[in-house]
């Protein structure tokens, strides 16, 4: 009975521990969401006004030029520019990804640790340090402010931690049974389409999200190369809400929450996979 | 410069312009640019952008089309620029300027004089125009000036408690500062933190390199001597930092200063925790709006202090439109920024309370408000007209300024957080900024 | 893997498929990484200045690099990236293991508690920075708010600029943002963990500690060092939110490699100079990640597990 009482109570611990890192984790985020509703007279006050007394859209309205004297952000195409990038980019990534990940997970060469070494090291380098010498060579080649561009960008960025799941992913697939396959007459490729990529699918998935996460939010490179609506992404949209003076931090938070949501959607729907995918095929029983 | 005297400066056609309202800007002729694409590049924000809503009668008139290929805030924008210098890509013509920037670029933008008539010309206050030339080329055309004047909470300077108080303590009447060491008393007197707070300042960045300086030259120093010697390590420079450091030490103004930029000391005003704020003009309509400030109608304002060496500062600049050198169209670009600046849409910024370049629409805009009976805007305007008119001097328009503030900002920092000394710092930063100028060639 | 598969018609074309397959990744890199920092390279060896294409060919040797290690300025830099990097990743990792055990053991609503945990991921980092900005700004902010209406401290506690505390806050907003990438990866890892083990243990009378010490943890730890690994790959991107937080100041006490990079190249031009700077600091990301690759491979070998 004892040791009953005990679990009890370290349940409940547990649910209050939980609730608390998640309040830490949910607040400051809930925070700007909350923002986006409210005016800026409210969130600036001293003392602070905790209750809202005021929930509106019209933040919402003011990037969209609703209201007098202003001018709309053009968010339609930071949006647009945004999923296309960000989707391609992703798919391009798991492509390659998945021609890569393949390779280190089902072939012997030589010197394999060092090519996958040298992959994750193409990573490492912080993207202010490469934003110059990028813009010199896209200059050239006539790809600043295009949306092929930051596609292009997006993929490196994506393609090392892509290769890294999917090949975990693919190790965890025993070999038997694409050999089988082909000993059942199909080729390799077919073997793969068929056997092995339909077991890796949550690998896929959960390297996608990352990916989509990454060229969704990223900033640095973007707000470097990209310049007009041609390209301009969502986060680097963000910076319309800067002057040389002010920032509107109510309209920055509502923009936030236009960025926010489809992300979230998307990573709730994919969740299931998420977790699946990031066990690296971790086949139980 | 006299406010009285730019009013016979004002071109004919400025006041043709003006005077017949907005269906007489085909008055003036912006010319035909049929079927041509303008190619910018403009300073964005919600304090610029309106202006830009006019853009499409331009397009209009003169049947060409406008491409804004960036729209930045200016930070942003340097950055775009000299990576444009970089890779070679300055195929566009109009691009925002700012004072302070403009000698960095060097030689990208052209001198005005070739393409802009001097009837047009003459429409500006002769100083912005001074200011606006580098190396004896105008390289840009002045859209508005900023300049700062301390906004001061009315209700704590009518506090028959306070005037007594203070007089007991300090000696003096408490009416708004004239001088530095007066506003750094009544800074400390009305200080009451956490909860408020004499006054602030910008902490940051050319921020505070700016107001180091204004405050130098009103204590009588200089950045530099004749031969670009850094000199800014003066009794001058000292006292200056002082000034900052002492306010600090005593609580007078947030703890977080050293890290605020211009937002933080506009919002940080607009909350009501703040008694006095030297601040910009752009920001006098925004502290008067109920909606964004919890201060709105209890706003008093008066000229920049005086320092000890019997100057006001005015640490002042312009925000300017440039053409490039390498433009496929240079009349129609210059034929773009006269319609920009023209009196007629600088009456759109001025209603704003952006400080305008043509005298007339100084007085224009001063009749305007009185008209509507806002007092507080009328004040704004006639304040500040005489702060242009006899206080405003810019930085030294030379190409390393940004740089040469890059190495003194951080040991004002120092300075102040009492790190160093406030000579020892002062000395440090003018070396580094020593080897700034030799580095590129002015020593 | 252990098991090579044997059938000798097969062994003449292994030879170029890897090749093959890893051909499309590699020209990506090669393309968008390798040559650019092949020009950067170069230009640490020039007076390179943006404002002056010209300054391209302007050939100075070594000076870029004498500079800057002769700058102490640049060396406290160094330091404090150091200081940045260890402190995030480790706590990091401390958070999102505590997340990752809490979760795990939670039934009910766990997918809802799963997106609230992956909530920061969705923050973009610049906008990561406005918002930590704004929250501990100390004046209108809303943590002091929230301390000043609780009335806990004495209210007006500069967090930004602040000696230890400026540091402090930039290192919480980097793990606020990243801690969920450890946690999903961790708890994929728990979820993966075969249960015999943990029941024999449990037969054998071990407590939760033991239990937790000796099978969980070496068990987690690859899981731990390929989100170490992947987090040293991409932390610079914390430069976004330092960058909007504190800019480096005050008085260079948050100031990074990264943000003095900028600094360096675009507001003082000085491309050349910045450059040698990255190339420093890219060093030091490439000494990280190294280390924690090699660390997983030996926590692989330790697992009896793949290569």
């Amino acid at each position: 009975m004892a040791s009953k009482t005990k679990k009890q109570i370290g349940k409940v611990a547990n649910w209050i521990l939980t609730f608390v890192l998640m309040l830490v984790i949910g607040l400051p985020g809930l925070w700007v969401v909350l923002t986006a509703f409210r005016p800026n007279r409210e969130i600036l006050a001293k003392p602070a006004i905790w209750i809202p007394e005021k929930l509106s859209l019209d933040n919402f309205g003011k990037i969209f030029g609703y209201g007098v004297d202003q001018i709309a952000i053009p968010v339609p195409s930071y949006f647009a520019n945004s999923l296309i990038i960000s989707l391609t980019s992703t798919a391009i990534a798991l492509l390659i990804g998945m021609s890569g990940g393949y390779a280190f997970a089902r072939f012997r060469f030589k010197r394999k640790n060092g090519y996958f070494l040298a992959l994750m090291l193409s990573r490492t380098v912080p993207g202010i340090a490469l934003s110059l010498p990028i813009f010199m060579v896209w200059s050239r080649l006539g790809l600043i402010d295009t949306k092929m561009g930051m596609i292009i960008i997006y993929v490196a960025l994506n393609i090392p931690f892509t290769i890294w799941l999917i090949d975990g992913f693919f190790r965890q697939i025993p070999k038997e049974m694409s050999e089988a396959a082909q000993v059942d007459g199909c080729t390799r490729w077919q073997a793969f389409w068929k056997i092995e990529f339909p077991l890796a699918k949550s690998g896929v998935a959960s390297a996608g999200i990352f990916a989509f996460l990454t060229s969704w939010n990223e900033y640095a490179l973007a707000s470097q190369l990209t310049r007009s609506t041609d390209s301009k992404t969502l986060p680097v949209g963000l910076m319309d809400f800067t002057a040389q003076f002010t920032i509107d931090w109510a309209g920055m938070s509502a923009m936030a929450v236009i960025i926010i949501v489809p992300a979230l959607i998307l990573t709730f729907l994919v969740q299931k996979h998420l977790i699946a995918g990031l066990t690296f095929g971790g086949v139980k029983g | 410069m006299k406010l009285t005297s730019m009013k016979a400066l004002v071109s004919g056609v400025a006041l043709s312009v003006f005077a017949f309202g907005s269906t007489s800007a085909q008055e003036f002729d912006y010319g035909s640019f049929e079927g041509y694409t303008l190619r910018v590049k403009l300073i964005g924000g919600a304090q610029y952008e309106p202006l830009y809503a006019v853009i499409s009668r331009w397009e209009e008139m003169t049947g060409a089309s406008v491409n804004i290929l960036s729209r930045k805030n200016h930070f942003e924008l340097d950055r775009e620029i000299k990576q444009d210098i970089a890779a070679g890509t300055l195929n566009w013509c109009v691009g925002s300027n700012h004072t302070s920037f403009a000698p960095q670029y060097g030689g990208i933008y052209m001198d005005l004089n070739e393409v802009i008539g001097d009837d047009v010309l003459a429409g500006f206050q002769s100083l912005a125009l001074a200011n606006s030339t580098v190396d004896g080329r105008l390289v840009q055309l002045p859209r508005h000036s900023d300049v700062s004047n301390l906004f001061y909470l009315k209700s704590l300077f009518e506090d028959a408690d306070n005037q007594t108080a203070f007089k007991a303590e300090y000696g003096y009447d408490l009416t708004p500062p004239e001088t530095w060491d007066q506003f750094k008393d009544m800074a400390i007197f009305f200080a009451d933190a956490p909860t408020f707070y004499g006054t602030q300042y910008v902490g940051k960045d050319e921020a505070i390199t700016g107001r180091f300086y204004e405050m130098l030259v009103a204590n009588g120093g200089a950045l530099f001597d004749a031969d670009w010697n850094p000199t800014f390590n003066s009794a001058a420079g000292v006292e200056s930092v002082q000034w900052f450091k002492d306010l600090y030490d005593a609580k007078a103004v947030p703890a977080g200063v050293l890290n605020y930029l211009w937002d933080d000391t506009g919002l940080g005003f607009a909350s009501g925790t703040i008694a006095m704020n030297l601040d910009w003009a752009g920001w006098a309509s925004f502290f008067n709006d109920p909606e964004n400030s919890q201060i709105a109608g209890n706003i008093g304002l008066v000229r920049a202090p005086v320092g000890s060496g019997g100057l006001r500062s005015g640490w002042a600049g312009s925000h300017t439109f440039s053409i490039t050198e390498t433009c496929d169209n240079s009349a129609a670009a210059a034929s773009f920024i006269t319609f920009l600046t023209s009196a007629e849409n600088q009456m759109i910024e001025a209603r704003n309370g952006l400080l305008p370049t043509r005298g007339r629409v100084w007085d224009d805009v001063i009749a305007e408000f009185d008209a509507a009976g806002n007092e507080f805007m009328v004040n704004v305007f006639e304040t500040y007209a005489v702060s242009m008119a006899e206080d405003a001097f810019t930085p030294p328009l030379i190409a390393p300024w940004i740089e040469v503030s890059n190495e003194i900002w951080p040991r004002l920092q120092a300075a102040i957080l009492g790190e160093m000394g406030i000579q020892e710092a002062l000395d440090e930063a003018a070396d580094a900024a020593r080897l700034v100028m030799e580095d590129a060639g002015y020593l | 893997m252990s098991i090579v598969s044997v059938q000798p018609r097969r062994k003449s074309r292994r030879d170029w498929t890897p090749a093959l397959l890893l051909s499309p990744a590699f020209l990506v890199l090669i393309f968008v990484v390798l040559v650019p920092l092949l020009f950067s390279l170069y230009t640490s060896f020039t007076n390179y200045r943006l404002i002056r294409p010209d300054s391209l060919y302007e050939w100075i040797g070594l000076r870029n690099y004498q500079r800057i290690f002769t700058d102490s300025k640049f060396w406290a830099a160094f330091g404090r990236t150091i200081i940045f990097l260890t402190l995030a990743l480790n706590l990091e990792f401390i958070f999102g293991l505590g997340i990752a055990l809490l979760i795990n053991k939670i039934t009910w609503g766990q997918r809802t508690l799963r997106t609230i945990m992956m909530f920061p991921m969705m923050f973009s980092p610049i906008l990561v920075g406005y918002q930590f900005k704004f929250i501990f700004n100390d004046n209108i902010g809303l943590l002091n708010n929230a301390l000043q209406s609780l009335g806990i401290g004495d209210g007006a506690i500069a967090w930004l600029v602040d000696k230890p505390l400026g540091m402090f806050t930039i290192i919480f907003a980097e793990v606020w943002m990243s801690t969920s990438v450890f946690a999903i990866l961790l708890l994929a890892g728990l979820f993966a963990m075969p249960r015999d083990p943990l029941e024999a243990a449990k037969v054998d009378g071990c407590n939760s500690w033991q239990v937790f010490r000796h099978i969980t943890l070496p068990f987690l730890m690859p899981f731990a060092f390929i989100a170490m690994t992947i987090r040293s790959l991409d932390v610079a991107r914390a430069y976004d939110i330092v960058d909007v937080m504190t800019g480096g100041g005050p008085a260079n006490r948050t100031e990074l490699l990264w943000t003095m990079i900028a600094r360096v190249g675009y507001d003082n031009s000085r491309m050349g100079q910045a450059n040698a700077m990255a190339y420093v600091s890219i060093l030091l990301s490439i000494a990280f990640t190294y280390y924690f690759f090699t660390k997983l491979i030996a926590a692989r070998k330790y697992m009896g597990g793949a290569e």
